[in-house]
């Protein structure tokens, strides 16, 4: 019923998406004002919504990491690292977002 | 509608934080306890394994409605954020929408980790996952709660 991949996938979503939030590789945008989806930065069409896209981002890039490892290396990697690398992540996230509380 | 689905998604997150606070208890290492049961041992004393798929349940559930309300926040509560100065909230919703986001990736692991056999690697990952999951759980709700009555609060 579990694949190994499940915990490359949920190793990787965090830095996937930290990576996408910090150089604005959102797949797609969401503009809630006309209520449209772009692909590209489109101005004059009101505020943006990246979220949805940093998500996509990083869901896609993540799940073809996890099938493309061989099932052997993944059935070796340890769940320790899964929660390891997404704690790295948070507090990297954490340091990064002081900037609005100085 | 909207007022609705914020009922509603505050709701779910109540629902939420219990299951995961249940269960990030329940795999607190402590002693056996001698004599009578207190209320924390009878609090955390649930069946953990049986709380993992709701959980995933909810927190999936949740998030979508948390992503359906998004639009009219950025549209409405961002900016009033703005031109009261308050760059502290604004900055407790972006940490909120990162750490839903990354437990929404953590799902996964997460639910495995807890259908898997338990040995001393799956123990120490249990533990950390949810007690992950419910630091992520605990921060949405509470920055949702302030936000939403951040001009009660602040008056």
């Amino acid at each position: 019923m579990t694949h190994p991949g499940l915990k490359i996938f949920s190793m990787l979503f965090g830095v996937f998406y930290i990576v996408a939030f910090y150089f604005d590789l959102a797949l797609f945008r969401y503009y809630p004002e006309a209520r449209q989806f772009h692909w590209m930065r489109t101005d004059g069409i009101g505020v943006v919504i990246l979220w949805y896209g940093w998500i996509v981002t990083a869901a896609l890039a993540s799940a073809a990491v996890a099938v493309a490892v061989p099932r052997p290396v993944a059935e070796r990697l340890s769940s320790r690292w899964v929660w390891i690398v997404t704690a790295l992540v948070v507090i990297v996230t954490l340091i990064y977002e002081r900037r609005w509380f100085v | 509608m909207i007022v609705a689905l914020l009922i509603l998604h505050g709701l779910l997150a109540v629902g939420l934080l219990g299951a995961i606070t249940h269960q990030a208890l329940s795999v607190v290492p402590l002693a056996a306890a001698k004599g009578q049961r207190t209320f924390v041992d009878r609090f955390r004393g649930v069946n953990g394994p049986a709380y993992a798929t709701p959980i995933v349940v909810l927190f999936v559930v949740t998030a979508i409605g948390g992503a359906l309300l998004y639009p009219q926040y950025r549209i409405d509560v961002r900016p009033a954020l703005e031109d009261m100065r308050n760059s502290a909230a604004n900055g407790v919703f972006e940490i909120k929408e990162h750490l839903i986001a990354i437990g929404l990736g953590l799902l996964p692991a997460y639910w495995q980790v807890w259908r898997q056999p338990l040995d001393s690697d799956a123990v120490s990952a249990r533990r950390a996952l949810t007690w992950l999951l419910a630091f992520f759980v605990w921060w949405g709700f509470l920055a949702g709660h302030v936000l939403n009555n951040i001009r009660g609060l602040l008056s």
